[in-house]
C-alpha cells in the first residue's frame, strides 16, 4: 500500500521537475502562463496522494485558489499587452446549430446530473447546459442565473450551519448541501457557457 | 501540555473541524493588520509628484477615482486575509490565505496604469503562481505526517514529528509568495503611486512571515 503511494509522489516529483524546467527554459510570458497552469495541477497531486476524505476536501480550495490566481494574471496580461474586444466565436458547425441533438443531449446530462447531485452532479448537468449554450445564440438577462448561483451557494451555507450546530438534523442538511452545490455549480459553468455564446455573431 | 513558542492559548474557538486559538503573539498581530486595514478604509490616498531634479519644475500623476476604489477595495482584501492568516489554526487555512495575500498583493498595484508596474506585478505574480506548489505540498506533508492540520495538535507533542522537509517547502512557498525579508524583490512594483494602499503589500508580507515562523516552530 505504501508503496504505491511512493510511486505516485515519485511521478509528481518528475513531472514538477519536468514543468520547472520548461517554466525556465520559456521566455514568452504567456507561455509561461500556460506552463504554470501545469504546474498547479501537480501541487493538486500532491494534495490528492494524501488518499483520504480530507485530500478531497484541501483539493477544492486549492483548486479554487489556483483559478483565482489564474484568472488575476491574465487580466493583467490583456492589459499589459493592450489586447481588448476580441471577438469570440461559437460553434459554427450546421449540425449542431440546426438539429435538435444538442438539446436531447443536454436534457440527458442535464437528468443524468441531478440523479449524481453534489459537485460531480453540477459538473456534468453544468456540462450539458454550457454544451446547448454554446450551440444556441443564447441572450436573455443573466442576472437572474447569477442571483440563482448566489441563493444556492446560501443554501449549501446554510446547510453547513445545520451541520454544525444541530447535528441532529443531519440528513436535511445533506440533502441541502448536496442540491445547492448541484444549483451552484450547474448555474457557474452555464453562465460560463452564455458568455462564451454572447459575442457569437 | 502546550509548548510556548507564542504563548499559552489564551481563547480556542473550535468550529467544526476549522479552529483560531488567540496568543499574546497572534493577538499583536492580529490587531495589527486590522489597524492597517481601517487605515486603508478612511484614509485618502496620495497624490505622487514627481521633480525634476537640479529644477523648481514638479509635476502631480493623475489617478482616477475608479482606479483608487479598485485599490481600495484590494487593500481592504488583502487585509482581511492577512487578519484571517493571522488568527487561523489551521495548517491548510494558512496556506490558504497567504495564497490570497500573494493574488491581493499583485491585485493592489495592477490597476495602476504603468507599463513598469505591471509588467513588475505580471512576474511576480507568476513566481507567486509557482509557489502555491510547494506552499500546498508543505500542508500536504504535514497532513500526511501527523494525520492532522490543527495546530494545537501539533503544540500538544502527540503527533509524530514534522520532517524538515515540510517545514522547508512551506517556508519556501511562502517566501515565493513574496513576503519578508524577500520582498524587497518587489520593489518595482512599490514605483505605483497611492501611499495608504501599496503599504498594505509591505505590511502583509512581514505579518505572514512573522506567523509562518511561529508555525515551523510548532511541530
Amino acid at each position: 500500500m505504501w508503496a504505491q503511494y511512493s510511486y505516485g509522489i515519485l511521478v509528481i516529483m518528475v513531472a514538477a521537475v519536468i514543468a520547472f524546467y520548461a517554466l525556465a527554459r520559456e521566455r514568452d510570458d504567456l507561455h509561461k502562463l500556460l506552463l504554470l497552469d501545469l504546474v498547479e495541477i501537480v501541487a493538486l497531486g500532491i494534495i490528492a496522494m494524501l488518499g483520504t476524505d480530507l485530500a478531497e476536501a484541501l483539493i477544492l480550495p486549492g483548486l479554487t485558489v489556483g483559478i483565482a490566481e489564474l484568472l488575476a494574471l491574465s487580466q493583467i496580461y490583456c492589459t499589459k499587452e493592450g489586447i481588448r474586444n476580441r471577438p469570440v466565436m461559437g460553434l459554427n458547425i450546421e449540425v449542431i446549430t440546426k438539429s435538435d441533438a444538442p438539446l436531447i443531449l443536454s436534457i440527458f446530462l442535464v437528468a443524468y446530473g441531478m440523479v449524481l447531485s453534489g459537485f460531480t452532479g453540477g459538473g456534468v448537468a453544468g456540462l450539458g447546459l454550457v454544451f446547448l449554450f454554446i450551440s444556441r445564440t443564447y441572450r436573455n438577462d443573466l442576472n437572474l442565473l447569477e442571483m440563482a448561483s448566489g441563493i444556492s451557494w446560501a443554501i449549501w451555507i446554510f446547510a453547513f450551519f445545520v451541520f454544525m450546530f444541530l447535528p441532529q438534523y443531519w440528513f436535511v442538511a445533506l440533502m441541502g448541501a448536496a442540491i445547492g452545490i448541484l444549483l451552484k455549480v450547474t448555474v457557474k459553468m452555464s453562465l460560463v457557457g452564455t458568455m462564451w455564446g454572447k459575442q457569437h455573431d | 501540555m502546550i509548548d510556548l513558542v507564542g504563548g499559552v492559548p489564551l481563547y480556542i474557538l473550535e468550529f467544526g473541524d476549522e479552529l483560531v486559538y488567540l496568543t499574546p503573539y497572534t493577538i499583536t498581530l492580529f490587531l495589527l493588520a486590522l489597524t492597517f486595514t481601517v487605515l486603508a478604509l478612511i484614509s485618502q490616498p496620495e497624490k505622487q509628484i514627481d521633480i525634476a531634479f537640479g529644477g523648481d519644475a514638479y509635476r502631480a500623476k493623475e489617478i482616477s477615482v475608479d482606479e483608487m476604489r479598485f485599490r481600495r477595495f484590494m487593500a481592504i482584501a488583502c487585509g482581511l486575509a492577512t487578519m484571517g492568516a493571522m488568527v487561523t489554526g489551521d495548517i491548510f487555512n494558512f496556506t490558504l490565505f497567504t495564497a490570497m495575500v500573494g493574488i491581493t498583493n499583485v491585485g493592489i498595484v495592477a490597476a495602476v496604469k504603468s507599463p513598469h508596474v505591471q509588467d513588475a506585478a505580471y512576474q511576480y505574480g507568476l513566481v507567486a503562481l509557482a509557489a502555491t506548489v510547494p506552499l500546498f505540498a508543505g500542508a500536504a506533508v504535514y497532513a500526511a505526517v501527523t494525520g492532522s492540520l490543527s495546530m494545537i495538535e501539533l503544540m500538544k507533542g502527540t503527533v509524530p514529528a514534522v520532517p524538515l522537509i515540510a517545514k522547508g517547502m512551506l517556508m519556501l512557498g511562502v517566501i515565493g509568495e513574496g513576503m519578508a525579508p524577500f520582498y524587497a524583490a518587489k520593489a518595482e512594483m512599490f514605483r505605483a503611486p497611492g501611499a495608504p494602499y501599496v503599504i498594505m503589500c509591505s505590511l502583509s508580507s512581514l505579518l505572514i512571515f512573522l506567523r509562518v515562523v511561529e508555525i515551523i516552530m510548532l511541530g
